[in-house]
């Protein structure tokens, strides 16, 4: 096992009903880059996510390793706490709460959440200021910060992609599961979103493993690509090798 | 709190509230005797009763103790069954299997303490558990004696009551307020922000049978009698109606329905007595089952015309919102009367 791979995973595969939706994957990832996840609809691209971090389980015995601890058999939020964050691909935001809420409540270590302190707010107050200056900063980042007292119904698509996204970044993740960051954002959104993610990698080195459509900004910011296609991941490379091969060609072109 | 805040339909209040109760009652007509040096046998006969009386009209250390203790035992007996239900209810699939469980699990409570002796004195109920502060009348003057003892209870009950207001209003006004309702909201995507969502579900589940555990010792310290009678599922509902009717995850709204509930309650039993003797005719039982009418018809008024309830929900309001509120709260207020000329303050 090399230091620079953040996860590694082997194995992996999951069917609903007939279909087989992730077909034997095995992949790694180094630290610190950004890894772009590409297919059709219904490749396989959720649901390896959902088996990478738990969300569903896996069918048959798989291995997955990151940054050095063995996850299959852990559950999504201690996965969360060795610092593995996700997205979803349709936002799912608390809806009884607002935006500011929400970022806050990604926050890790709360000392409030807890029945018995939470009733003694000196216990909690410095540091939930703390939380706020960061979740700030992050939402001014993602030129959110005005809707913080909106609740996440009253809000766009968009605005909510980015809420999700804010939340996703306040727990300072090692390696981040982003699916479709920028599916109903704003063309320059788009371009914004994903120039942040190249930034908190340069900041942080904070890993990214992101599926998206919008190939054409997707590519300027990725070192690599890896491609699904029923299940199986047909080819991986840099973008600019990935769009020469054939099976992904033939893939898209339903060849 | 467990459903507004957590998100969890519990149906079964009534089970925890009877078990506080029937723990509380066994425990006192058990204690009140022991400490007091009588051996008085059988708990449920009525000359037990009047051993009790004796001692929570002349000794107040004992009879204050015992009620302590009662209270202590009684939320640890509510919490320890809410424990002992989270482990097959938290484990069903839907919110609704959940709250089934639970309503069985109450009504099964019910029948099991009617039919069986031994706990609680059965059908008959176990009656003479004395007012803890029955003895408080010996200082006070004869004609004030009816209202002294039963007014310092009741001052002592609303200071509970209102304890447990400022601590449901602190812990939902902070970071776990906020965890509550994230998993109340999305189970899955509060697991994927790390939050240990079985775990949380499962304190809250103990934190509010306790809660209604402690409630049930109240409640047989106040009527007198431990009765099976009295854990009938219409319980569990009485507490759903006072949700309903003052708003989900607020607790001021809360607290208003269940002013209306119990005064409603209460009122109509009153009332009565009161009109009785005006129309002798009358089945006073008319007024006692016609709280059920009103607080139905209650009911359809408010989900028809304010499905939120009296008092929606609100902000979780910590210190996280004054770097954010600063400055411009001139400028929403601004904002909405410009907004809406027509409609004045009135939009919510």
């Amino acid at each position: 096992m090399s230091n620079d791979v953040i996860l590694r995973v082997e194995g992996l595969s999951k069917s609903f009903g007939g279909v087989k939706a992730v077909d034997n994957v095995s992949l790694s990832i180094s630290r610190g880059s950004i890894t772009g996840l590409i297919g059709l609809n219904g490749s396989g691209k959720s649901t390896l996510f959902n088996l990478i971090y738990g969300t569903e389980k896996s069918d048959n015995e798989a291995r997955i390793e990151f940054d050095g601890h063995r996850i299959e058999k852990l559950s999504p939020h201690q996965r969360f706490k060795l610092g593995l964050g996700r997205t979803f691909q349709t936002p799912r935001l608390f809806s009884g709460m607002t935006v500011l809420e929400n970022t806050m409540l990604a926050s890790k270590g709360q000392r409030g959440e807890h029945p018995l302190t939470a009733a003694i707010p000196t216990r909690w107050e410095s540091q939930e200021l703390e939380f706020a200056k960061k979740a700030r900063q992050q939402m001014k980042a993602l030129e959110i910060e005005v809707l913080y007292g909106k609740l996440v119904t009253e809000i766009s698509g968009g605005q909510m992609k980015l809420t999700q996204l804010s939340n996703a970044t306040m727990g300072d993740p090692k390696m981040l599961l982003l699916d479709e960051p920028t599916a109903g954002v704003a063309p320059r959104l788009a371009q914004d979103i994903f120039q942040s993610i190249s930034n908190e990698r340069q900041s942080k080195n904070t890993t990214f493993f992101i599926i998206e459509h919008r190939l054409e900004v997707l590519f300027k910011h990725v070192d690599r690509v890896l491609a699904m296609h029923e299940g199986k991941i047909i080819t991986e490379g840099t973008p600019a090798e990935v769009v020469k091969d054939q099976r992904l060609i033939d893939a898209y072109l339903g060849g | 709190m467990e459903y507004g805040y957590g998100g969890q339909p519990n149906f079964g209040q009534v089970l925890f509230f009877g078990l506080g109760a029937v723990v509380g009652a066994t425990l006192t007509a058990n204690l009140l005797p022991m400490l007091a040096g009588l051996n008085v046998g059988d708990i449920c006969t009525v000359s037990s009763q009047l051993a009790r009386e004796n001692v929570a009209s002349t000794s107040p250390v004992i009879s204050v103790s015992v009620w302590v203790v009662a209270m202590v035992i009684g939320s640890i007996a509510g919490g320890i069954m809410g424990l002992v239900a989270s482990y097959p209810a938290l484990r069903v699939k839907e919110e609704w299997f959940l709250s089934m469980i639970l309503l069985v699990g109450g009504e099964a409570f019910r029948i099991v303490v009617m039919n069986t002796p031994q706990i609680g004195c059965g059908f008959n109920g176990l009656a003479g558990i004395y007012n803890p502060f029955t003895w408080f009348n010996n200082y006070i003057p004869q004609s004030w004696q009816t209202y002294a003892s039963t007014g310092l209870f009741a001052a002592i009950i609303i200071a509970f009551a209102f304890g447990c207001f400022v601590f449901a209003q602190r812990i939902g006004n902070s970071p776990y307020g906020r965890l509550l309702k994230s998993v109340r909201d999305d189970k899955v995507a509060s697991e994927s922000l790390g939050k240990d969502v079985t775990r949380i579900r499962q304190q809250i589940m103990v934190l509010g049978s306790a809660m209604a555990g402690l409630a049930g010792v109240f409640y047989v310290y106040y009527i007198g009698v431990a009765s099976s009678d009295d854990y009938i599922t219409a319980v569990t509902f009485s507490v759903w109606v006072m949700m309903i009717l003052g708003g989900y995850a607020n607790n001021r709204g809360l607290l208003v329905g269940t002013f209306v509930i119990v005064l409603l309650d209460r009122g109509s039993l009153i009332s009565g007595l009161l009109l009785q003797p005006y129309f002798p005719t009358l089945d006073p039982n008319y007024f006692v089952y016609g709280r059920y009418m009103v607080e139905a018809v209650i009911l359809l008024l408010v989900l028809a015309f304010k499905q939120k309830g009296i008092f929606p929900e609100t902000r979780v309001k910590t210190k996280a919102y004054t770097l954010f509120d600063f400055g411009k709260k001139n400028n929403t207020t601004a904002a909405r009367t410009t907004d809406n000329p027509n409609q004045g303050g009135k939009n919510s």
